[in-house]
């Protein structure tokens, strides 16, 4: 603290409670601004509010959020009451607000543990800072491509970021191999997960023709161009992949899931780490939520915590912050799913069409810089599957570019008179509701905020940043 | 009445597929099945080296920088004469982003490394520090239909037009081929490249019939071409190009 002035600290702690304060006196939940506040009196803020944390990173495209409530909760069973980014603020400026606001006045951390969401290409800057002793990257697909550009540049962008910490630990998504090429470009210890050859993967009904034909983002190896051969997928680029040309294949993960029992709200699995079998409940149902679960439990491995904990507390998941939220409004039962690029979107549409009961859909699509001013990417989403879906009795668009979405289900044969598009969220709630089915809501992340807030007010719910517990207690 | 069809070629599907782009084919396919024309629609993969003389039109998508010099190898194993001679035999190209860049000679990155590429039609392109992303709007030449088409550009590389070639419209709003001299896309003969994402035809079904309308008269003379309700393209086309004329569109 010598060189560093703790007038400067004191400022910066100072502005960002103040910000804080003045939004909630507004009512908003400004979850960025503090931390730009508190980032002008001191640009290394971070650095002094994390010193001697215990902290995890969580970063990859699809599943930060859920991953860090999941770890969140086996901290809780722990015992241990960890600071988080729960509202899913992500940016440097985000985290150091988070950080900043947990801090005495003169700089020092008042928790132990930290679990931290962090952006791909804010990696870089805050992990020199906070030193994180394990690094989770979830997986890498197309995402808010006009920001990064192109895949390869964000995958760089994770690179960098790792080698600047090269004590933390790195866990990595043995089945992506994008995610996997990390492994052997930095000095870090690295620990893999995954999803083996499973009874799912087997039955997986795309054949390998129509996993073909899909858009992939990653069809070519990373090392060598020629195309891989895969053993199996578990969904898009994800699964056993090798190249036939050099020596790059999926290696055997530390964790592997070998089996998958699931229903539409719970999965059973069975997951092998190192030499012993354990069996796992995870409280939510889908494939992606299985991966979330397993990242969760090898960061939680590798930060050398209880096993346990974790496996207990994965039983009574339940939904993070929009991901995947329920609520009740009009007597309907509503779930909200956030969607933010095609991988996601269409495991979140496979869902959806093997509910076998009726249902009503809303696609909210914005094109605000947090979601990405580029929305081209819902032609690369089989929106068909709900289209053709007989259970599907009506579709929603809502959202800045609920234009443009309207078109995409146009030529996938949609019947005009399914459809119907109200730009009014308050509009939209009425409507959404109004034929007594339940409902799902698949915004994407600025359309999820501010349909949050209405749902929140007109079921009485509390804002997320005046409940940090809310998963929690909620459920 | 016999029927129509159109034989659609999707050149390199498997790799040039980011940006939605494959939402052209299915606005293709549609829009001719709306009109009784039967569509077939065949991909030409890697590798895959069949006769490319039976079909009437090309499309070619966007792709990653990485997975383009995958692909150049495989142009030049015959493939890239193929599509060479099925551009002066006037078939219809529609080439986006990357796939436009690979009709020209070249792409030359900052550090001066070239790639060449297919030549088709007389223009290179530079890459540049910058990527010029955003919503954006230009209206074609009389020749290429003259109609305003709205989309999405996302690409680092300038292009440079040279002798011989148009450039398919001029900007409204946005970069275009290199965000200095106001052109956007190339038309030669009828090949149509352009850096429209958005993907290009759903949201501009005038430009979408444009080039039906040049296959259809190609192959058999002359073709009267059926109007269709276009209100939900046409209201998201209008209701963009009103955002873009008010300043309210996104750009970085
Ligand atoms: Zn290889």
């Amino acid at each position: 603290m010598s060189e560093h002035s703790i007038f400067k600290t004191f400022l910066a702690i100072g502005a960002c409670r103040l910000t804080r304060g003045l939004l909630r006196l507004f009512h908003r939940g400004g979850t960025t601004l503090p931390g730009r506040s508190a980032l002008t009196f001191d640009k290394k803020i971070l650095e002094v509010v994390s010193q001697g944390m215990h902290i995890i990173v969580v970063t990859g495209t699809n599943g930060k959020t859920t991953t860090c409530s999941m770890l969140r909760n086996a901290f809780q069973e722990s015992g241990i009451d960890p600071l988080s980014n729960i509202s899913g603020a992500n940016l440097l400026s985000g985290i150091t607000a988070e950080f900043a606001s947990q801090a005495t006045l003169s700089g020092k951390p008042k928790k132990s543990y930290a679990i931290v969401e962090c952006d791909e290409g804010a990696l870089k800057q805050v992990a020199p800072l906070i030193k994180p002793e394990v690094i989770v990257v979830t997986n890498l697909f197309r995402d808010q491509l006009d920001r990064y550009g192109e895949i390869m540049h964000t995958l760089n962008e994770i690179r960098t970021g790792i080698s600047l910490v090269p004590e933390a630990v790195l866990c990595l998504n043995s089945d992506c191999s994008l995610t996997a090429s990390l492994a052997s470009d930095v000095s870090n210890p690295v620990y893999f997960f995954g999803i083996g050859k499973t009874t799912v993967a087997e039955n997986n009904t795309d054949t390998a023709e129509e996993q073909d034909s899909s858009p992939s983002d990653a069809k070519y190896c990373i090392r060598c161009g020629t195309e891989y051969d895969y053993s199996y997928h578990t969904y898009a680029h994800l699964g056993g992949f090798s190249c036939p040309n050099c020596d790059y294949k999926r290696k055997r993960p530390e964790l592997e899931v070998t089996s998958i029992e699931s229903t539409s709200r719970r999965s059973d699995i069975i997951i092998r780490i190192a030499d012993t079998q354990v069996r796992v409940h995870v409280g939510l149902p889908a494939l992606y939520n299985i991966y979330n679960a397993i990242a969760a439990l090898a960061a939680f491995e590798s930060a050398g915590l209880d096993r346990q904990k974790m496996i207990t507390s994965l039983a009574s998941v339940k939904s993070s912050f929009g991901r995947m939220e329920g609520f009740i409004y009009n007597n309907v039962d509503i779930q909200m799913i956030l969607v933010k690029n095609p991988a996601g979107c269409n495991q979140t549409l496979d869902y959806l069409s093997s509910l076998n009961e009726e249902y009503v859909a809303v696609l909210c699509l914005n094109d605000k810089t947090a979601d990405g001013h580029d929305i081209s990417w819902i032609w690369d989403v089989d929106h068909e599957k709900i289209i053709e879906d007989p259970f599907c009795k009506k579709i929603y668009v809502s959202g800045t570019r609920a234009r443009d979405m309207k078109i995409r289900l146009k030529y996938g044969n949609a019947k005009e008179e399914n459809i119907r598009m109200i730009r009014s969220n308050e509009k939209l709630l009425s409507a959404m509701t109004e034929d007594k089915l339940p409902v799902y809501i698949l915004p994407n992340y600025t359309a999820m905020l501010k349909l949050r807030t209405i749902l929140s007010s007109a079921t009485g719910r509390n804002e997320f940043w005046k409940d940090q517990k809310y998963v929690n207690k909620k459920h | 009445m016999s029927t129509k069809s159109i034989k659609i070629c999707h050149i390199y599907p498997e790799a040039l597929n980011l940006y939605g782009d494959r939402g052209n084919i299915l606005c293709l396919k549609k829009r001719l099945e709306w009109r009784g024309i039967d569509c077939y629609v065949s991909e030409v993969k890697i590798g895959d080296n069949s006769d490319l003389s039976e079909y009437d039109f090309f499309f070619i998508g966007g792709g990653q920088d990485f997975e383009q010099e995958v692909l150049l190898s495989d142009l030049k194993s015959g493939k890239g004469r193929s599509i060479k001679s099925a551009v002066e035999d006037g078939k219809t190209f529609l080439c986006i982003c990357g796939g436009y860049q690979m009709m020209g000679h070249y792409y030359e990155t900052k550090d001066g490394n070239r790639m060449e590429f297919l030549g088709v039609a007389n223009f290179a392109t530079i890459g540049s520090e910058y990527r010029m992303i955003g919503d954006y709007f230009f209206k074609c030449t009389p020749e290429s239909g003259g109609c305003e088409i709205v989309g999405f550009e996302n690409h680092s590389g300038r292009t440079y037009l040279g002798e011989g070639v148009a450039p398919l419209g001029h900007l409204i709003y946005g970069y275009g081929n290199n965000g200095d001299d106001d052109t956007e896309g190339v038309r030669y003969k009828n090949l149509f490249g352009s850096y429209s994402h958005g993907p290009i035809l759903p949201k501009n079904p005038e430009f979408a019939d444009y080039l039906i309308q040049t296959t259809l008269d190609r192959k058999y003379g002359h073709v009267d071409l059926a109007p269709l309700d276009d209100s939900v393209e046409n209201d998201a086309h209008d209701h963009m190009i009103n955002l873009i004329l008010k300043g309210a569109a996104n750009k970085n």
